[in-house]
């Protein structure tokens, strides 16, 4: 399983940092008055944090 | 024919299930929680539309002017008035999801009819809703709707007129067509937590929120889409001319779609006529479980002489069919006789699962037709042979 | 030691949850597992966790409940409800020192009747392997908790003229 437990991880890294790289989008939203891209961002996020979690239980990591 | 069908559809919904489970875990299924996704929705529209509420001037000249302002002005303004419209479209979609989930799985048979009841008065309101949200924004789209609906309402026959004066606030497009709207949009909204209140009264532990990994997804598309296809309005109205075309919602305004092929009367007729088939539903087929194939294990009795009054039942029934009354007389085993409460089963909702059995430690419920001496029998057979 | 090749299992298995119709035989007991009978019940929260040990007292080597996937229980609460159950029993059952994996519950939908075999069969295997008797041998007659010794003769109350009888150990004679 430590292959699969890999994969997951390596997923749940790529998304790690996309969400990162939302929270720059929504500073720079803020600072360059598009507070659309901010508000995609954030979408961004969430998006990403779903994905984490589903990726942390089909990982093995959390779970029943 | 339609039991066949809709044992045709059972069987593709919960193959649905079988592809969508390979892919998210059982308990994160969304097609097991669109109840709760739908209140998920309902919140975000609530606190959205709260928040539009404050800068919304319902008046001929200045309401798309005040939509405008929250849109462009308001700080997080378009954001809010995105999210409030894609909380909408995802809102309805959760119900139509939930609507036809429980339709195609029977869970809305015997005792279950209440649920199924208050929830096509929620889809009716919860549509009305959308429709009376694209008129307060007061752009072209907006006249077109009120001028459709209100010809529609006009074509009824004896009510008609009535109708089109109450649906306009006056006898013709005045000053008091928004204030009306605004009332149309906020009382149902209010309304709605009313006919919820009625959903849930059947159902202990009702799943209001989807789980999280939903909850989050939900959200993240709202915003998302707000941010790449921010909600904006049409040209302004101008009560002089008449607009002929319409930007479709498909979700609010297929209604719309259809006034363009079929006459206001006929649409209405069809409106009336599925409403109240969807409201039939429940009492479709022939009431008897034995009609239905379906095992006919009889209310659920309490037995008095053991009954504890311990409420372990009572908490465990999913459709809230026990309550607890004050105990008339002591029962008869020594547990029993200590009791200060003493469980009644509501048979108007008992659906004859048998959970409250498997709750209780004291032997004091029984299914009629399947006795524990009944089960226990097969155990033993099953442990001889 | 493994105690029977083919472990006598019960099953209970409610209406809603997977299609075992072609499965079983007309005796109950399933095709590809004929040592495991199955029992079908409204809903799997009608089981109760009592009628798991009775199967387990009464020459069962194995008992389970087979529900609707969790979160899709027709009746709501009953996969769930039983999930609980049957955790609580195996923590009675360690106590009692009868083996707590000889009861389970597992979740199984409409159209997955590979994956309830093979639970099913994974289930029988284990079961197999498992070592001793199904549940302890019964304590002789009046050999419960320690007998209390004859009452000393200081207590207050006591009469030196009463009969030194040990107080009889009556609760532990009733049946488990």
């Amino acid at each position: 399983m430590n292959d699969r437990e890999a994969r997951y991880s390596a997923g749940i890294m790529i998304l790690a940092l996309v969400s990162l790289a939302a929270v720059v989008a929504i500073a720079w939203g803020e600072v360059a008055g598009q507070r659309l891209v901010g508000g995609a961002a954030v979408g961004v996020i969430l998006l990403s944090y779903s994905f984490i979690l589903l990726f942390l239980r089909k990982g093995g990591f959390t779970g029943v | 024919m339609y039991s066949r069908a809709l044992a045709r559809l059972l069987d593709w919904t919960l193959r649905l299930d079988v592809a969508i489970n390979r892919v998210y875990p059982e308990d994160f299924n969304p097609l097991y929680y669109t109840g709760g996704l739908a209140n998920l929705f309902l919140t975000v529209l609530v606190l959205s539309g709260i928040f539009l509420f404050l800068y919304y001037i319902p008046s001929f000249n200045d309401a798309y002017i005040s939509v405008q302002f929250i849109t462009n002005t308001v700080p997080y303004g378009q954001i809010i008035r995105g999210i409030h419209r894609y909380a909408a479209d995802g809102f309805m979609i959760a119900v139509l999801l939930h609507f036809f989930r429980n339709w195609f799985t029977d869970r809305f048979r015997f005792s279950r009819d209440e649920p199924w009841i208050s929830g096509m008065m929620l889809l009716l309101f919860a549509g009305f809703l959308g429709v009376t949200g694209y008129v307060l924004v007061w752009d072209q789209r907006s006249q077109a709707i009120v001028a459709m609906t209100g010809h529609a309402l006009g074509a009824v026959p004896w009510v008609g007129p009535w109708l089109e004066t109450q649906w306009q606030g006056s006898a013709g497009i005045s000053n008091l067509l928004l204030p009306r709207m605004l009332y149309l949009h906020v009382g149902p909204a209010v309304v709605l937590y009313i006919l919820l209140w009625w959903h849930y009264v059947r159902i202990r532990h009702p799943k209001v929120w989807p789980p999280a990994v939903w909850t989050l997804f939900s959200l993240g598309l709202i915003f998302l889409l707000t941010g790449l296809v921010p909600a904006v309005s049409q040209p302004a109205a101008r009560p002089e001319t008449v607009p002929t075309t319409l930007a479709v919602d498909w979700l609010f305004l297929l209604p719309y779609v259809g006034l363009k092929v079929l006459s206001p009367l006929v649409l209405i007729a069809l409106a009336v006529v599925i409403t109240v088939y969807g409201l039939y539903i429940p009492y479709q087929l022939p009431e008897t479980p034995a009609a239905l194939g379906i095992r006919d294990s009889g209310i659920a009795q309490v037995i008095d002489a053991n009954c504890t009054g311990c409420e372990l039942c009572y908490f465990d029934c999913p459709y809230n069919a026990i309550v607890m009354t004050a105990s008339p007389h002591p029962g008869v085993t020594k547990a029993a006789q200590a009791r200060k409460l003493f469980a009644v089963v509501l048979e108007s909702r008992c659906v004859e699962c048998g959970i409250c059995i498997g709750a209780c430690p004291f032997e004091a419920l029984e299914l009629p037709r399947l006795l524990e001496r009944d089960v226990q029998e097969k155990v033993v057979q099953a442990c001889r042979s | 030691m493994p105690e029977l090749a083919r472990p006598r299992i019960v099953g209970f298995l409610c209406d809603f949850a997977v299609d075992a119709s072609a499965l079983t035989a007309p005796d109950g007991t399933m095709r590809d597992a004929p040592n495991v009978t199955l029992i079908k019940v409204p809903c799997s929260g009608f089981v109760r966790p009592a009628w798991l040990e009775f199967a387990l007292r009464n020459g069962a080597q194995g008992a389970f409940v087979c529900g609707c996937p969790l979160g899709d229980c027709f009746n709501r609460l009953g996969n769930n409800l039983i999930g609980d159950r049957v955790t609580q029993l195996r923590r009675r059952f360690e106590r009692q020192k009868i083996h707590p994996d000889r009861i389970a519950a597992i979740y199984f939908g409409l159209h997955d009747q590979e994956g309830f075999v093979g639970a099913v069969k994974a289930f029988s295997e284990h079961v197999a392997q498992l070592p001793g008797p199904v549940v302890p041998a019964p304590r002789a007659p009046g050999g419960g908790p320690a007998r209390p010794a004859a009452r000393p003769a200081g207590e207050a109350g006591a009469q030196p003229s009463a009969p030194e009888q040990p107080a009889p150990p009556a609760d532990t004679q009733e049946g488990s």
